[in-house]
């Protein structure tokens, strides 16, 4: 007996919400072999599963590492029903966005998180990793013809390096064409400000929403 | 006039005190600054490895009238180290850190081999302590420790090791009781070299990554478990951990240290509230320590004070550029109270 859509992408959403791997990797099998189209089970199903979970970090009813392991189950599903999705929906522009831990600093849980949350929200996420050297940023943006850079630090001797990357993007007369977003613990709405950065968030749900806002869409 | 080992123990014992101390463990609580540095004319990143410089420049603290202790080493990267990882040695104003991991995955972590206290930078943290046990019986010696949440997300890739939590849960535990038995090791030759107090900084075990229910199966299991080894040694700990704390104060009454330190992100009337018994320690802001006018950082420091704080100390290590007359105006706030 074969599922209903509605009933397989409920099962796509709970099985990311519930960080149930197996459950997800099975979901999409039904799911593709009954003929739904493919769209419609990562934005219904594994997305809704994930915008479920970001709901219930932001309610601090699920910490950094629930997050995590439910993203692994979206990635999962995506994997599997990515290459099932008409080329013209794959080629839809995303906006895309730079992010990275700056130089000296190696803490980057927080910057996967903000990750995850941007890439389920539909952008496109260029990771440099941590400990990235300043420039780095500039050049990746400009390569990619990033909308904005997000940076993140937890340590207030890398903050003095989030100012050189605004100035960086001055100097390479890009400043205009990119908003750049700061979080991390030291970091606060002030410091934002001071260097001239368009927004400050203090965790991963905020982040989506100030970029979306920053870049005007709804 | 009390000593500052005095003082100290004093308010460990919960007896009577003029003003509360002021110190800056040392390890994560890093209090070492550029300007330190080039008073003294140690030579830095040489000093995260040579025993005499680090017991100079710990020695300095004090002399230059920074902090009220001795403590080394002077970063969290010494038992990463000793396990295997590969550890980049910083400058003068970045810290060392961890650039190589040894293990890919909780379950390879009987690849991990037990640590060599007899060369390397362990050593040179116990000959550290052992030098600075020589200068006199006034100041408090601090050995370090970094937590063994914070040691295990060293030696691997911490994205992983949170997930494995879960998802290799037995080995997960297995990786956590061999990485805890380690630092006991290291804690009980710290304590026969000489450290008055263990200082345990564990910040990659905090509530808000790990949620109550992990924060109690492994920062508050295998953190005790260590306390519980040094206090049979009959010395006293502190603890420090980041981030916020509202949603694992339960959990942190449990922790069996001696004291409990946060970063400045808890209000220490919060935790003041949550934890009426408890001998606390902090939290003076490191970003206004760095970058705010003394005026400012003594007015924090009192207000520390005021709201309950047993022990002040910056809020978490600090940024190697603060000035130096800024760290001194924390002690300055709590002498002219006098």
């Amino acid at each position: 007996m074969s599922l209903s859509k509605e009933a397989l992408l409920k099962k796509l959403s709970d099985g990311v919400v519930n960080m149930e791997e197996e459950e997800v990797v099975e979901a999409c099998n039904e799911y593709i072999e009954a003929g739904y189209p493919a769209f419609d089970g990562i934005m219904e199903g594994l997305v809704d599963g994930m915008n479920r979970a970001s709901q219930l970090y932001d309610e601090e009813e699920y910490f950094v590492t629930d997050v995590l392991l439910c993203s692994d189950a979206m990635y999962i599903g995506l994997e599997i029903l990515s290459p099932h999705m008409p080329e013209s929906e794959l080629e839809r522009v995303r906006p895309k966005g730079v992010i990275g831990v700056v130089e000296g600093d190696t803490h980057d849980i927080g910057k996967n998180l903000v990750k995850i949350m941007l890439e389920t929200a539909g952008f496109e996420m260029y990771d440099l990793g941590r400990d990235v050297p300043l420039q780095s940023f500039i050049d990746k943006a400009i390569e990619v013809k990033a909308s904005f850079v997000c940076l993140s630090t937890l340590m207030t001797t890398t903050m003095p390096g989030m100012a050189t990357v605004v100035n960086l993007l001055k100097e390479a007369g890009i400043r205009e064409q990119v908003k750049v977003v700061i979080g991390g613990g030291p970091i606060s709405k002030k410091f934002a400000d001071t260097i001239g950065a368009d927004g400050y968030s203090p965790n991963a749900v905020e982040a989506v929403k100030l970029v979306k806002n920053l870049l005007n869409i709804a | 006039m009390l000593s500052p080992k005095e003082r100290l123990n004093r308010v460990l014992n919960r007896d009577t005190v003029d003003r509360p101390p002021c110190i800056c463990p040392g390890g994560m609580m890093n209090m070492i600054t550029t300007e330190l540095i080039k008073v003294t004319g140690v030579k830095f990143p040489e000093a995260h490895m040579d025993a005499i410089m680090m017991a100079d420049l710990a020695e300095a603290v004090y002399e230059n009238g920074c902090f009220e202790n001795y403590g080394v080493p002077f970063c969290m990267t010494i038992e990463a180290e000793e396990f295997g990882a590969g550890v980049d040695m910083g400058t003068n104003i970045h810290e060392p850190h961890v650039v190589k991991y040894t293990i890919n995955s909780v379950k390879e972590w009987q690849q991990v081999e037990q640590l060599d206290l007899q060369q390397g930078r362990g050593r040179v943290v116990l000959d550290a302590i052992k030098h600075l046990k020589t200068k006199g019986n006034d100041v408090p010696i601090i050995g370090n420790l970094t937590g063994p949440i914070s040691t295990a997300s060293s030696i691997m890739e911490p994205v992983i090791y949170y997930k494995e939590l879960r998802k290799s849960n037995i080995e997960a535990h297995e990786f956590m009781d061999f990485v805890t038995e380690e630092l006991i090791t290291f804690a009980k030759q710290q304590i026969e070299a000489g450290a008055d107090i263990i200082a345990i900084s564990d910040p990659s075990g905090t509530g808000e990554i790990l949620g109550p229910k992990l924060f109690q199966e492994f920062a508050v299991t295998y953190l005790n478990r260590l306390i519980d080894a040094i206090k049979a040694e009959g010395i006293p700990t502190i603890v420090h951990i980041c981030g916020q704390m509202k949603n694992v104060y339960p959990q942190v009454k449990e922790i069996r240290s001696d004291v409990l330190s946060f970063d400045s992100i808890v209000s220490m009337k919060e935790a003041r509230e949550n934890l009426l018994d408890r001998l606390l320690m902090g939290n003076v802001s490191t970003y206004t320590i760095e970058f705010g006018e003394p005026n400012k950082i003594a007015e924090l420091t009192k207000k520390c004070a005021a709201d309950g704080a047993n022990i002040i100390s910056p809020a978490c290590g600090l940024g190697m550029k603060s000035p130096l007359q800024n760290v001194k105006s924390m002690i300055g706030a709590l002498t002219k109270e006098l």
